[in-house]
């Protein structure tokens, strides 16, 4: 429910109660303002026939048009000098009943005794009620109406920086590093939330920044220490040395071999992240996935690997060139090196996505958590666990869809792209492939 | 040959100092720009080693300098930073070559090499060592005096090992030299053991001394003492 109609039904409610209310304290106090007139009137018409009566003049028992009738009493007058008597009845020569005050004053005149009697019409409780009836509902429509087109027009104008910082909140990204922009606004509500997204903010976006920083710094930082120690290595791995020396320099070698990589990937994947590989341009993918597998053909030999490559002619893709060769490098080097011997490798592009399977032991973690950094399959193996990381990463800057799944043996790594080819098609959500093996028509080898 | 190495860190300097004159190269460090502007003003120099990061200063401006007052100096890029921009404007600014940090050192003086037959056009594109020749335009190679086949990753390996004769060269740098980047992955080196025993054995069959001998634990090493 909108914060604007909360807030009108809590009036309309409040509304309708004082209504109520009011009208019944309108309806009684205007009653007895008028019985009271009318009661006064009647008490000095009654006067001035008692004055009439005192002088003795003749006078047709009328005072100012109204009939006025005189009693003489023969009892004593009594303790109360005026009664008043309201009752309904009909109106001389109308049926409709009428709402009757009749003031009876006893005095006494000339040593007599009188009771003096004057009556008069006043408006029936019904046709009063009827008369405030019409103002409420007049008032209502008012009230109503008002209400509609407040509620939109106020709303929109009082809730417009709310609005615009949900917006603001909505824009932001932390990656853009830049401090987030909020409306003015004199609404103290507003403005305790603003104060409180901006802090919140730019605390995020600083705290982001200096640790960009810092990883930014530290990879370029040890790279020259890295390169020392690899030197002072080859050098010592030149001098006279035993066998056993030799083996340990190795193995510092290939630690610090496996140091440079982490590093550089990281300072990699914070570039990346850094959108400083902005350039993207027409690449032509089928051309590049084939030369990459050319390339990787004698490590796949190497480990008796089958390749079944299904590559589409004329594959366009956005991309910029070294993010499209490392993404096949790190996608095909992990189809390689986590595969069993003799098992199987199948590479097929389409003018929608690109389908990388191969054979391989199940993970034991689920398959999108290997998407973050230095999560393994298998923690025991030599890599480093970055690769996919990568290529997500890759995947998110030229928003391309990855997905990876393992069914029946075989880890399934699909890329959904945009072809920019114009007049082929512009979807990129391929069906998914199926499991196990289609057939393929298109030119296969074999290795 | 006469190089000047313009590196901000000692070590890294005394490193490259300490492998180069192994090769009879004579060789000078400059650890800032200011020394590095100096030397450039005031000696001449066959090859520049140039860290682009460098305090007081920022190294690709010194290649303005070396390009005005030393054109026969090859120049060599050092950078800590794996940037395309930096390689880019190295390479635009004048830079024969470019090396990003870290670096295997028989990879740093291949390079050398390969910038001082690719500039140096009185000397020949032929590498020759007693039997071997070797010829870099071509790609092809000769044992006493015969052709001899090999693929182009032999080719660099041969060329590789004759560069750095007498030199320990780790498993790791011979991948690196002829994998480059994809090394990245190739967690064991199965594939250096397949490519130096087929080179052995094409050499063998050529009736070639076996030179390339094998260093117990860390790679191999091309004996030129070996008979």
């Amino acid at each position: 429910m909108k914060l604007i109609n909360k807030f009108t039904l809590w009036y309309l409610c409040i509304a309708l109660t004082c209504t109520v209310f009011s009208t019944v304290i309108t309806f009684y106090s205007i009653k007895s303002k008028m019985d009271n007139a009318a009661i006064d009137r009647l008490l000095t018409i009654n006067q001035i026939a008692a004055e009439k009566i005192r002088s003795g003049i003749e006078w047709d028992s009328s005072v100012l048009g109204r009939k006025v009738l005189v009693q003489e009493l023969t009892n004593p007058l009594p303790a109360k000098k005026t009664t008043i008597s309201k009752s309904e009845s009909s109106y001389p020569g109308s049926q409709k009943k009428e709402y009757r005050i009749a003031v009876s004053s006893f005095t006494s005149i000339n040593n007599k005794n009188y009771n003096i009697t004057s009556f008069g019409y006043v408006i029936q409780s019904e046709h009063l009620l009827s008369g405030i009836e019409g103002t409420i509902i007049w008032k209502w429509i008012l009230i109503l109406s008002l209400i509609a087109i407040s509620a939109r027009l106020v709303s929109r104008i009082i809730l417009s920086p709310f609005k615009e910082t949900l917006k603001a909140i909505d824009l932001f990204n932390i990656r853009n590093k830049e401090k987030i922009q909020l409306p003015h606004t004199n609404t103290r509500e507003f403005k305790e939330l603003n104060c409180f997204v901006k802090s919140m903010t730019d605390k995020a976006v600083d705290e982001y920044i200096s640790l960009k920083e810092f990883t930014e710094n530290a990879s370029h930082e040890l790279q020259t220490p890295v390169a020392v120690m690899k030197m002072k290595l080859e050098l010592l791995a030149e001098s006279a040395i035993t066998d056993e020396q030799a083996l340990i320099i190795t193995e510092v070698q290939e630690s610090l071999e496996k140091l440079s990589r982490i590093n550089s990937s990281l300072a990699l994947l914070t570039r990346l992240e850094n959108h400083e590989y902005a350039t993207h341009e027409p690449l032509r993918f089928c051309k590049l996935i084939n030369e990459t597998l050319d390339f990787y053909r004698e490590l796949m030999e190497m480990k008796s690997i089958s390749l079944t490559k299904n590559v589409a002619t004329d594959v366009n893709v956005s991309l910029n060139p070294m993010l499209g060769q490392l993404l096949l490098n790190n996608l095909l080097s992990n189809a390689i090196r986590h595969n069993t011997r003799e098992g199987k490798i199948r590479v097929e592009l389409t003018h929608e996505a690109l389908i990388i399977q191969n054979t391989g032991a199940e993970p034991n973690v689920s398959t999108t958590e290997l998407f973050r950094r230095f999560k393994k399959g298998n923690q025991s193996d030599k890599s480093i666990g970055i690769g996919l990381a990568i290529v997500k990463q890759i995947c998110e800057i030229h928003h391309f869809d990855i997905d990876y799944t393992f069914q029946k043996g075989m880890h399934i790594l699909r890329v959904g792209f945009k072809e920019i080819n114009a007049n082929s098609r512009l979807s990129s959500t391929a069906p998914q492939t199926e499991p196990g093996f289609p057939e393929i028509s298109a030119p296969s080898l074999s290795l | 040959m006469k190089v000047l190495i313009i590196e901000d860190s000692r070590e890294m300097a005394s490193s490259l100092r300490d492998f180069l004159l192994r090769e009879n190269y004579i060789c000078e460090i400059a650890s800032d720009y200011k020394e590095a502007e100096e030397k450039l003003f005031r000696f001449q120099y066959d090859c520049i080693l140039l860290d682009i990061m460098l305090p007081g200063g920022n190294g690709l401006k010194l290649l303005k300098q070396i390009k005005s007052e030393q054109q026969q100096a090859n120049v060599l890029v050092i950078s800590a930073k794996n940037g395309l921009e930096d390689k880019v404007t190295g390479l635009e600014e004048g830079a024969d070559d470019y090396i990003t940090k870290p670096f295997y050192l028989p990879e740093l003086h291949a390079r050398i090499r390969a910038i001082y037959r690719r500039k140096n056009l009185n000397g020949s594109n032929l590498v020759q060592f007693n039997e071997i020749s070797l010829n870099t335009n071509t790609l092809g190679v000769t044992v006493n005096g015969r052709n001899m086949e090999v693929t182009r990753k032999e080719f660099d390996l041969l060329l590789y090992f004759i560069v750095n004769k007498d030199r320990v060269l780790s498993r790791q740098s011979i991948a690196a030299h002829l994998w480059g980047d994809y090394t990245d992955d190739l967690a064991n080196f199965d594939f250096v053991y397949q490519h130096v025993k087929n080179l052995r054995k094409k050499i063998g069959a050529a009736r070639g001394i076996d030179y390339i001998g094998t260093v117990y634990g860390i790679g191999y090493k091309f004996n030129t003492s070996a008979t």
